[in-house]
């Protein structure tokens, strides 16, 4: 193919990728696009294009996109990896985090977002939406309110997508839930009988829980409700275990458990993988799939190969809808490949220094 | 003795089922035993029997020695080649001599484990240790449980050692070596293990026990605090963090290849694993040896040992903490920002990271070392400030008198010990634990003041 001209052209042709992708679903113009997004990436992503020198894989070595270098999350935390020059960084996302230092930052302009844009809402609705029209409860603050979040971008989507639904957002901009309005938004769902989908992070689902239970409530919403859960606490709330969390869901909010659906996205990114879809959420094992725009594979940490089935390893994403950063990322997950997806293990970053706690009451 | 034969301690019995009520039996039974024997034997025996061991061990033909080397590296945390190594590093120093230097140490005079000594006020002490000590036993290294249960049989306590689930190999067979011995001493000893976090068999334990000593992470310590009555005691060690420190002249005292030696010991010595395992080495600037030169010559060093020393296998979760930190760094140092990246080819056998920023940096371990420059010593005690409380050891290389120097702003900052670099893993058999003394803090004094 002939290489892209413009971050615009790139961004077309990954659009159009999407597009063709609910028709013929095993398209082969992966390879094909992620090579020429790469070539587009090293020419104007320095950093990245800088890595890529060293490593000796570069657009002229590269013929496979499994072999297009890999980089860490965490890199977004003190390199500016975007092809944008500064005066076109318009948005940007940041991850959660305690200090800007610790916080990721990945570059958009209105094209990259308009892809963004374009990547989660068919994926979204493809596990998320069924025949029920269910209201909407967001525990996530407005785009308004927060700016930086790719999450809040992504609601803003779907809510403006589903606009003729009725809809609560019941967080504020510092993320901190409206318990009232939540509980009188569900209140209102029970007892007009409008099944409702709750989206929010696992913090903010505890502490919409944590509400109900100071106010000793409980509700059982109507048949065809639905709750998606994305991952994170970030010393946000207490830590949850996901097991728990989602039978809290069921107990409370009256949500089976198949119809209760985790996320699995970043700031980083610009593509999402789910658990499941409605109805049939919560299978074992629980295997995250991305859409085809987007590849997981889960890689040996010694030799950095592709593990076989139901190995553990890194977990690693080629993301076409990356146009304007990088779309080849190692993320600090481990997972277990699967057959058609992958099952989230956990982190790989240690959370604090080890050495005599490798010994723990708890986790000997 | 083929391992078949191994059949005295709980922890002998896969699938043994445990409960309260067997553990509360088992107690009886050890404080019974210690009073029909530990109780009455002095000092010499005790110490002698102690060396007898350690010669056991040190020998390579000695059966336990040759199971704990064949073994599984997943159950003992570690391939032959360092375990080896970490096992002869511990015995070499149980010796008669410092067996008694360590009552000298930490009771003036050892007989007073057995009666009134006289103190230099007139008044005559005498010490008690516990009669029944329940260790929670760390996972990481072997060497720690072996000397507190050394420790308890000078103090003639009874012991029950809870080992980590799945790390009960070692302590056992260094319990069964004591039977061989003498097995006075192995009877009042108990080893078992079990995942932590069973409410039951802790409780009924606790209740036994006279004293408790936990090692592990800080959570591990408190929650266990929160468990105990009162009137127990506990000693717990939480999690620590060492560094080494390399003085601006040590190469012309030293030379570079003996300083580079003795990093590379430190990094290897466990695989890192231990509080006593350097995370970063700080290389003074300005001296005749570049800190990124130091870290490029530490790296072909530890290339080079890891033929003689191989790191052996890894988790996958190790080595994935391992694969994300190095790629991190790797685009760091492809885009010459303050860090530059050395590492072994196709694996994760080790890796040394130079990085401008001085901040302390936990290692992901596994031979995975941190180099940083800084000035001089004021400048690190500043930067390390945040983990202050969490120092264990400063590994130094300078020479003896600079060493000195160095030593008192490190101590009056807060270092518990201080030591040469390349000895950061081989404490002497008497140190101070965290800066505590160790026996001191498990005994009871009574005071006898006559007129």
């Amino acid at each position: 193919m002939t290489p892209f001209s413009s971050l615009a052209a790139a961004c077309d042709a990954v659009r159009a990728f999407i597009r063709r992708s609910a028709d013929e679903p095993r398209t082969d113009r992966f390879d094909e696009l992620a090579l020429g997004l790469f070539a587009f990436q090293f020419a104007h992503n320095t950093p990245y294009a800088n890595l890529c020198r060293v490593e000796n894989r570069t657009p002229e070595t590269v013929t496979n996109w499994r072999d297009i270098p890999a980089v860490p999350t965490r890199a977004f935390k003190s390199l500016d990896l975007t092809v944008l020059p500064e005066a076109e960084r318009e948005t940007v996302f940041r991850s959660s985090g305690t200090t800007q230092a610790d916080r990721s930052r990945h570059f958009h302009n209105d094209e990259t977002v308009a892809l963004y844009h374009a990547s989660l809402w068919p994926w979204f609705a493809e596990q998320l939406i069924d025949d029920s029209p269910n209201r909407l409860l967001l525990l996530v603050p407005r785009l308004g309110q927060a700016l930086e979040s790719s999450l809040a971008h992504m609601m803003d989507v779907v809510t403006k997508r589903l606009a003729k639904r009725e809809q609560c957002f019941a967080a504020d901009g510092d993320w901190r839930i409206d318990g009232q309005a939540a509980v009188n938004f569900l209140h209102d769902c029970a007892t007009q009988n409008e099944p409702v989908t709750i989206l929010g992070t696992a913090f903010s689902f505890v502490h919409l829980l944590d509400h109900l239970d100071a106010a000793a409530l409980e509700f059982q919403l109507p048949s065809g409700s639905a709750a998606m859960e994305t991952g994170g606490y970030k010393g946000r709330s207490r830590k949850v275990s996901r097991v728990d969390l989602q039978r809290a869901i069921t107990d409370r909010l009256g949500i089976p458990a198949r119809r209760i659906l985790s996320e699995y996205g970043m700031c980083e990114l610009s593509s999402q993988a789910y658990d499941g879809t409605l109805g049939q959420a919560n299978a074992a094992p629980r295997t995250f799939r991305f859409p085809p725009w987007a590849r997981a594979r889960v890689l040996s940490p010694e030799t950095m190969q592709e593990v076989a089935l139901g190995q553990a390893g890194l977990l690693q994403v080629t993301d076409l809808a990356n146009a304007g950063s990088v779309l080849s990322l190692l993320t600090g997950d481990l997972a277990k490949r699967r057959d058609d997806g992958f099952e989230l293990l956990g982190r790989a970053e240690p959370a604090e220094p080890r050495g005599c706690s490798l010994m723990n009451l708890n986790h000997a | 003795m083929p391992e078949t034969s191994l059949d005295y301690f709980l922890a002998d019995k896969p699938g043994a089922e445990l409960s309260g009520s067997l553990l509360a039996e088992a107690c009886q039974t050890l404080r019974h035993n210690r009073d029909d024997y530990l109780a009455q034997v002095g000092n010499e025996p005790i110490i002698a029997k102690l060396t007898e061991v350690a010669g056991l061990w040190r020998s390579p033909g000695y059966e336990l020695r040759k199971i704990a080397l064949a073994a599984d590296p997943e159950e003992t945390g570690f391939p032959p080649e360092v375990l080896a190594a970490g096992l002869d590093a511990c015995f070499d120093d149980w010796t008669q001599e410092k067996f008694f230097m360590l009552l000298a140490q930490e009771f003036g005079d050892a007989t007073r484990l057995q009666s009134f000594a006289s103190q230099p006020n007139r008044t005559h002490s005498m010490v008690h240790g516990p009669q029944l000590i329940v260790h929670i036993a760390p996972g990481n290294l072997p060497v720690p449980v072996f000397q507190s249960i050394a420790f308890g049989l000078l103090l003639r306590s009874a012991q029950f050692v809870k080992c980590a689930s799945g790390k009960s190999l070692l302590p056992r067979l260094f319990g069964h070596s004591l039977h061989t011995v003498e097995p006075g001493l192995a009877a009042s000893l108990e080893i078992a293990e079990w995942r932590g976090g069973n409410e039951s068999l802790e409780s009924a334990l606790f209740a036994e026990a006279d004293c408790v000593v936990a090692s592990g992470s800080d959570e591990t310590i408190h929650a266990t605090r929160q468990r105990l009555p009162l009137a127990k005691r506990l000693v717990g060690y939480g999690h620590r963090v060492s560094f080494g420190y390399v003085e601006k002249l040590a190469c012309e005292v030293m030379g570079t290849q003996a300083i580079l030696t003795h990093a590379a010991d430190d990094v290897i010595a466990w695989n890192q694993h231990g509080c006593l395992s350097p995370h970063v080495i700080y290389v003074e600037q300005f001296g005749s040896l570049k800190p990124e030169r130091f870290a490029e010559m530490l790296a072909e060093e530890l290339e080079a040992r890891n033929e003689t020393m191989p790191r052996g296998p890894i988790s996958t979760e190790e080595a994935a903490a391992i694969t994300t930190a190095r790629r991190f760094y790797k685009i760091r140092s492809a885009n010459n920002v303050g860090a530059l990246l050395w590492e072994s080819d196709e694996s994760t056998d080790w890796t040394v990271v130079y990085e401008d920023e001085k901040q302390f940096q936990s290692s992901p371990l596994n031979r995975f070392i941190y180099v940083k420059p800084i000035e001089q010593i004021e400048e690190a005690l500043h930067v390390l400030e945040p983990i202050r409380e969490s120092v264990s050891t400063v590994g130094i290389a300078a020479s003896e008198a600079r060493m000195r120097e160095l030593a008192v702003p490190l101590a009056r900052w807060g270092v518990p010990r201080i030591c040469q670099l390349g000895q950061m893993q081989r404490p002497p058999l008497a140190w101070r634990h965290d800066g505590r003394p160790p026996l001191g803090e498990l005994i009871r004094w009574s005071d006898l003041e006559t007129a």
